[in-house]
């Protein structure tokens, strides 16, 4: 009897799909066992790097250096035995003449893919290889084999055995059906049933920003949609004919265009089940990427997987990679008859059956040796499964999923503060685990019901034929694997390495870690020698924009600062309060206190709503104030007001900027006199100007549109263009939502003491947060000349 | 007849005792043997205030009487002391206000025309409007005020001040260019306490930065042994010698006031009575106001402790030439403040109450704490301190107030940036000080809102340099322990933990004395 090697030997072998998880495998096992055997690689070029490099930089893996090695380095060996073929599934090459076999186990390995690429790379990519090789063969001598998956059987239930899969769905009017999808929901998309709904929504949540921000958020939610739209109808679809999802459906469908070709052709078809890590080659565990089951195994070791919806005895149907090569190999040197496709099962279910119950006990057995210590707060705690059966498991989420929506809508609203702003974060990582869940679930519900059992009648056949030292090296019977020890000693350390690598990495980071801002290096001494040092540090520049740029070369930097809630603990309300109260006796106070408050909560909604309508209404209630009187109170009074509510760690950020030789630039939709007493700090202040009629006499209207939202980033940009700034080295310092536009427009976005909205935004973009506390100290009475002395 | 300040000794009959501690007080059971120094009731005070002030003007030591030295056409400047005196705030009428009320008097008979009222804050922050008003009266503010004849004295207007040469030491004189170049400067004072007063009025309330750098600093502070005795406090001894030749260019006319005991007004005098004595009033009222402070918000425990005002009587008024009165005024001080304590001893303790010169309608912030306690009370000493070289000082205040950032703005960057870095005064001094005094931003503050000047801090922490020299242990009861060991001391929870902490120091049984003030009290250490 000929060994797998003898018969392959001389064998030129096209490999697709080598870059994946099983191809890289096969690869190294075909070069490392099979020393007669010549392969050519079809791969993608990606991006700059060429096909050929992509396969200098796979042969250099670890796992190849036994062969690279006796082949005296990688391009020895490419030259000698690996040949690269430039090109992609969806546009096939013409393929080199004399290839004795092609391996096809490229694909889409995603469960849930979007239903064109779904179709596209399963049944297009497969039949346009095939058309390739009938070109260069048309004496039928090169054997075809092609790798599938057992779960092809959909939503079959019970035996399932090696041999085709039986129903008769049009091929051509589902592949025409699916191809045409993209365009389809696409134009769908751009409808106004979908398009509305989503816009009202942005505008409900960014209106404060800005309409362009809410139109980009609109967009944004248009691409998602299709792209859920574009998984949600193939499931369906897939569904309606028995299948478990659309990755399953078009595999099916890529079958049967392999059978098509088997008619007249030699074919192997070989089905794996769930691939795992590697048993014994080429190391035990040896893994590459996440595959299926270790998301789950992940979640459940870090404590977030409550419970599964699978019933205990169901079974699990893994097989480590390493047997599935190994099948592929020998189904390769032994190529059926023409017109006659084979079938294997490469599975373990059959013969050696893994329960969930197993698999929960042994993965958890691992975890209680071996936990996560991610944070700081030691293991964390497993949860105990009792596979309620997936009814509870989906009423759990969908109560879970409720009551975190109900607590994303308060806390959205809830006035800011530190408590708001942990409870934002809190509830955005247990929203995360419910969208992971939900997900996950989702997914894997069909698999976790699916009461399949692979027959590998076949490829136990197939192994049993060859010789003892063919058995040893090509070994796939998967009775052997011992479970207990497959799951505890290889794939649940294999699986978890990377992460507690990564945990360790964080930790690190995490120590090293400063806490908020970095402090700014001063300008450095050479560049202005004849200043004191002091003088330049903290210089004031009460002298303008203009003059500076003339006498110092242009600032590379600025740094940009919101007022009101960033800078100091107040608001337009209180300051106008502070204004009027003080020219108006105790009656007219009280009445006028009384009138404001009556009209809070409609200045709140329109606060909510927009907010240069909200100022606009604020800025009515000056008309009839003379703007003079109002600078000379803003001036005797409200000096003091808006300096005890000053944050010191914003004056003194402000300052480091200055000695950083930055130019500082303070944005409010405040009125001017207010801004009077933090004017020295600033290079320019960019401030609301109320309007006035020839006496003197505020209109109640304002000289120009209030900066706010969107505006912010436009006028930061012409700003910036006529200064010489670069906006992408400056800062920008704002606390709330409707700030967005502004910490958008510059490269160092900071939020202080953030809305919930911001915060959000802030964690998700890794921005600075910090927490300048402006004092509460008792100055803050409605008399600021203090009433006893 | 009111009694003499007088020495308890602790025995199992004494009563817990008042401790102040900030915006509250505590009652606290000192060890048995613990001597409690308490101050002398109040003197008796002048029958008729106006005739005493009048008397004193018409009768001056060593000069001419008021009348004589006004003529007409002659510039006249008033300069008096700033909110920081005294403390409590006075009761309205201020006694500044009616002294300037007789001088103004005085001038307007003798046709007097160019008159200027200068508040002689140095760099204290500016007064407001109506601080200004209370001090020198509802009259004298409105006829000068609004002319622009009744300001603060601005040490970082460069243009009005005078350079009036060095002292023999190479001190720098710089004061106010107005009142240098007056033809009588007439100086009213409230001298509190001994250390006020002087050539300290105004050789220090009317100097620029150039002029104080000179005393106060480390180096000199550290010298002042105790600033309550001028006789041997470095720092007089440069402001006396800038006086003495700010005489030689300006005439001065120093008019000083001494004040009695009562700081308290009812019904919060029981805080003034020896505990033992307390009637069933006094009991009662303090009950209230313990169960008060227990629950009212630190707002409201504000407003009800900054809005005390002392009922002081005036004790005496002395005009004339600076050193002949200051002599008498020093008389009169020690009357009212003088307890003799026999030695030294291992431990002193010291409640810190909410006021200082520098918290006026303003927070204690942990600096201004440090200062109260390890600069003044510490300090109030004659002869040697009340704890031996190497002993143990403990203090009371939570140290939560936190900072006016109006009032005190460059004290945040001082906490935040200078103190994190070192706690020695040397140091911080050398390295930060000149930094901080020429930072445009807080003489910006100081010159148009109501801050101190950048350098203040600095001036806070010098006058604590004499105690960290001396003493090996500062603990604070009942204070925020990350706050305390900014500063470079320990909190402790209780008077038993802290005398547990610094038995390492004083040994288990120490000798302890306990400085029972509020009201003002000068130890006379023999």
């Amino acid at each position: 009897m000929a060994s797998v090697a003898d018969r392959l030997s001389g064998r030129h072998v096209l490999l697709t799909g080598v870059t994946g998880f099983v191809g890289e495998a096969l690869l190294q096992l075909l070069l490392a066992e099979v020393p007669g055997v010549r392969v050519t690689v079809l791969v993608r070029p990606k991006g700059s790097t060429s096909a050929a490099s992509r396969t200098a930089a796979l042969l250099g893996k670890p796992i190849f250096a036994p062969v690279v090695e006796s082949a005296g380095g990688v391009e020895a060996l490419m030259a000698a035995r690996v040949g690269v073929l430039e090109g992609d599934l969806a546009d096939v090459p013409p393929l080199p003449a004399g290839l004795d076999a092609v391996v096809h186990c490229a694909g889409d390995v995603s469960f849930d893919p979007p239903v064109d690429e779904g179709f596209r790379t399963n049944v297009v990519g497969t039949r346009d290889l095939i058309r390739r090789i009938q070109e260069v063969d048309p004496e039928h001598r090169v054997h075809y084999v092609h790798i599938s998956t057992a779960y092809v059987a959909g939503r079959r239930r019970g035996s399932i055995p090696e041999g085709a899969v039986e129903h008769d769905v049009d091929l051509e009017a589902e592949l025409a059906w699916g191809l045409a999808q993209r365009t389809e929901i696409e134009h769908r998309s751009r409808g106004t049933d979908v398009l509305e709904p989503e816009r009202r929504k942005a505008e409900k949540a960014h209106s404060r920003a800005g309409l362009l921000t809410a139109a980009s958020a609109t967009e944004a939610a248009r691409k998602d949609w299709v792209k859920a739209e574009l998984v949600r109808v193939g499931t369906e679809r897939a569904r309606s004919l028995g299948w478990t999802d659309c990755y399953t459906f078009t595999k099916a469908l890529g079958e049967r265009v392999v059978e098509a070709h088997g008619a007249t052709a030699r074919v192997s078809i070989v089905r794996p089940s769930i691939i795992e890590s590697a048993l014994v080659k080429p190391h035990p565990g040896w893994i590459e990427g996440f595959k299926m089951a270790e998301p789950l195994i992940l979640a459940y070791g870090r404590g977030e997987l409550p419970e599964f919806p699978a019933a205990a005895d169901t079974i699990v149907d893994i097989v480590p990679v390493d047997h599935v090569v190994a099948a592929i190999v020998a189904v390769l040197a032994h190529p059926p008859e023409a017109g006659a496709p084979a079938y294997f099962h490469v599975s373990s279910g059959d013969r050696n059956p893994l329960t969930f119950r197993q698999l929960y006990g042994n993965v958890r057995a691992y975890f209680d040796e071996h936990p996560f210590v991610a944070g700081d707060r030691g293991a964390a705690r497993l949860p105990d499964w009792r596979f309620p059966g997936a009814q509870s498991v989906e009423r759990l989420l969908v109560t879970s999923e409720r009551a975190h929506k109900v607590a994303d809508y308060v806390i959205g609203r809830t006035p800011r503060s530190d408590r708001a702003r942990d409870l934002a974060r809190k509830l955005d990582q247990q929203g995360r685990r419910l969208q992971f869940l939900r997900r996950y679930l989702d997914l894997y519900h069909e698999y976790a019901q699916a009461e399949l059992r692979f027959s590998d009648a076949h490829t136990l056949a197939l192994h049993q034929s060859l010789s003892v030292e063919d058995r040893e090296r090509f070994a796939f019977d998967t009775a052997v694997v011992d479970w207990e020890h497959y799951l505890r000693e290889v794939h649940c350390p294999a699986v978890t390495a990377p992460v507690r690598r990564m945990d360790e990495a964080r930790r690190a980071r995490k120590r090293n870690a400063d806490l908020g801002l970095r402090p700014l290096e001063p300008r450095s001494a050479s560049a202005e020698p004849d200043r004191p040092r002091a003088e330049r540090a903290w210089s004031v520049g009460t002298e303008g924009v203009g003059s500076e740029a003339t006498s110092t070369p242009l600032p590379s930097a600025a740094a940009f600062f919101d007022m009101d809630g960033t800078l100091l603990s107040s608001n337009v309300i209180e300051t106008y309060l502070w204004l009027r109260l003080r020219e108006q006796t105790g009656s007219e106070r009280f009445t006028e206190l009384g009138r404001m408050a009556a009209r809070l909560p409609g200045l709140v909604r329109a606060e909510r709503r927009e907010r240069s309508a909200f100022l606009r209404s604020v800025y009515r209630e000056y008309a009839g104030a003379r703007l003079d009187e109002l600078e000379a109170v803003a001036d005797a009074h409200l000096t003091d007001h808006v300096l005890a509510r000053l944050s010191p760690d914003a004056v003194r950020r402000i300052r480091e900027h200055r000695a950083a030789g930055h130019h500082t630039v303070l944005i409010t939709g405040a009125i001017r006199p207010l801004t009077r007493p933090l004017a020295p700090l600033f290079d320019h202040v960019e401030a609301a100007e109320l309007a006035v009629d020839e006496r003197g006499v505020c209109t109640g209207h304002l000289a120009s549109s209030p900066l706010v939202g969107e505006s912010r980033a436009a006028w930061m940009r012409q700003y910036a263009a006529a200064h010489g700034i670069d906006l992408a080295a400056s800062y920008g310092y704002a606390d709330s939502h409707s700030d967005l536009p502004l910490l958008e427009a510059v490269g160092r976005p900071v939020a202080v003491r953030p809305d919930v909205p911001l915060f959000r935004h802030a964690r998700q973009h890794r921005w600075t947060i910090v927490d300048w506390s402006s004092s509460t100290a008792s100055t803050r009475t409605l008399n600021p000349a203090g009433d006893a002395r | 007849m009111s009694r003499p300040g007088f020495v308890l000794e602790v025995d199992d009959r004494t009563p817990p005792l008042i401790v102040h501690e900030g915006l509250g007080f505590r009652l606290e059971s000192f060890p048995l043997g613990t001597r409690v120094v308490y101050p002398p009731e109040s003197i008796p005070t002048v029958p008729d205030v106006e005739e005493a002030i009048r008397d004193a003007l018409l009768h001056p030591h060593d000069c001419e009487p008021l009348p004589e030295l006004l003529r007409p056409g002659m510039r006249l400047t008033i300069a008096f002391d700033d909110l920081s005196l005294p403390l409590p705030t006075m009761r309205a009428p201020d006694i500044r206000g009616r002294i300037i009320e007789q001088v103004l008097t005085m001038a307007a008979e003798a046709g007097v025309d160019d008159v200027q009222l200068i508040a002689a804050n140095a760099l204290h922050r500016r007064m407001t409007a109506a601080e200004l008003k209370h001090i020198v009266g509802e009259r004298v503010f409105r006829s000068f005020y609004p002319q622009g004849q009744l300001y603060n004295f601005d040490a970082e207007d460069r243009d009005n001040l005078a350079h009036l040469g060095t002292t023999d030491k190479g001190e720098d004189v710089e004061i106010s260019k107005r009142a240098a170049e007056s033809d009588l400067l007439v100086y009213v004072n409230v001298n509190l306490v001994a250390m006020d007063g002087g050539h300290k009025s105004v050789g220090i309330g009317l100097a620029s930065y150039t002029s104080l750098r000179h005393h106060h600093n480390a180096k000199t502070m550290v010298q002042s042994r105790s600033f309550m005795d001028h006789k041997h406090s470095e720092m007089h001894h440069s402001a006396w010698r800038m006086g003495r030749l700010i005489k030689e260019h300006v005439k001065v006319f120093q008019i000083e006031t001494t004040l009695d005991n009562n700081v308290f007004p009812k019904p919060y005098d029981f805080l003034m009575k020896r505990e033992w004595e307390w009637s069933v009033k006094d009991q009662a009222s303090m009950l209230a106001m313990r169960r008060g402070l227990a629950v009212a918000p630190a707002k409201l425990r504000h407003k009800m402790f900054h809005d005390l005002r002392g009922a002081y009587g005036l004790t005496g008024v002395n005009a004339g030439e600076v050193e002949a009165v200051h002599e008498r005024t020093l008389e009169k001080v020690h009357q009212q403040h003088l307890v003799e304590v026999q030695g030294q001893s291992d431990v002193l303790v010291m409640g810190v109450p909410y006021l200082g010169p520098y918290n006026v309608g303003s927070s204690m912030n942990p600096i201004l704490a440090t200062c109260m306690g390890l600069g003044y009370y510490f300090n109030s000493y004659r002869g040697q301190p009340v704890v031996r070289k190497g002993g143990a000082v403990i203090l009371y205040h939570p140290l939560n107030e936190g900072f006016n950032q109006l009032h005190h703005p460059s004290y945040v960057d001082f906490y935040e940036e200078v103190l994190a870095e070192s706690t020695d005064p040397a140091v911080v001094g050398a390295k930060y000080e000149q930094q901080f005094a020429e930072d445009p931003w807080y003489i910006h503050l100081y010159r148009t809102s109501h801050a101190y000047h950048g350098v203040h801090p600095f001036y806070m922490w010098y006058w604590a340099a004499h105690a960290m020299d001396h003493v090996d242990e500062v603990i604070w009861v009942g204070a925020d322990r990350r706050v305390a060991s900014r500063l470079g001391f320990r909190a402790a929870s209780t008077l038993a933990d802290a005398l547990e902490m610094a038995s390492g120091t004083v040994g288990t049984s120490p000798s302890i004395t306990y400085l029972h003030n509020p009201p003002h009290l000068l130890a006379d250490v023999r």
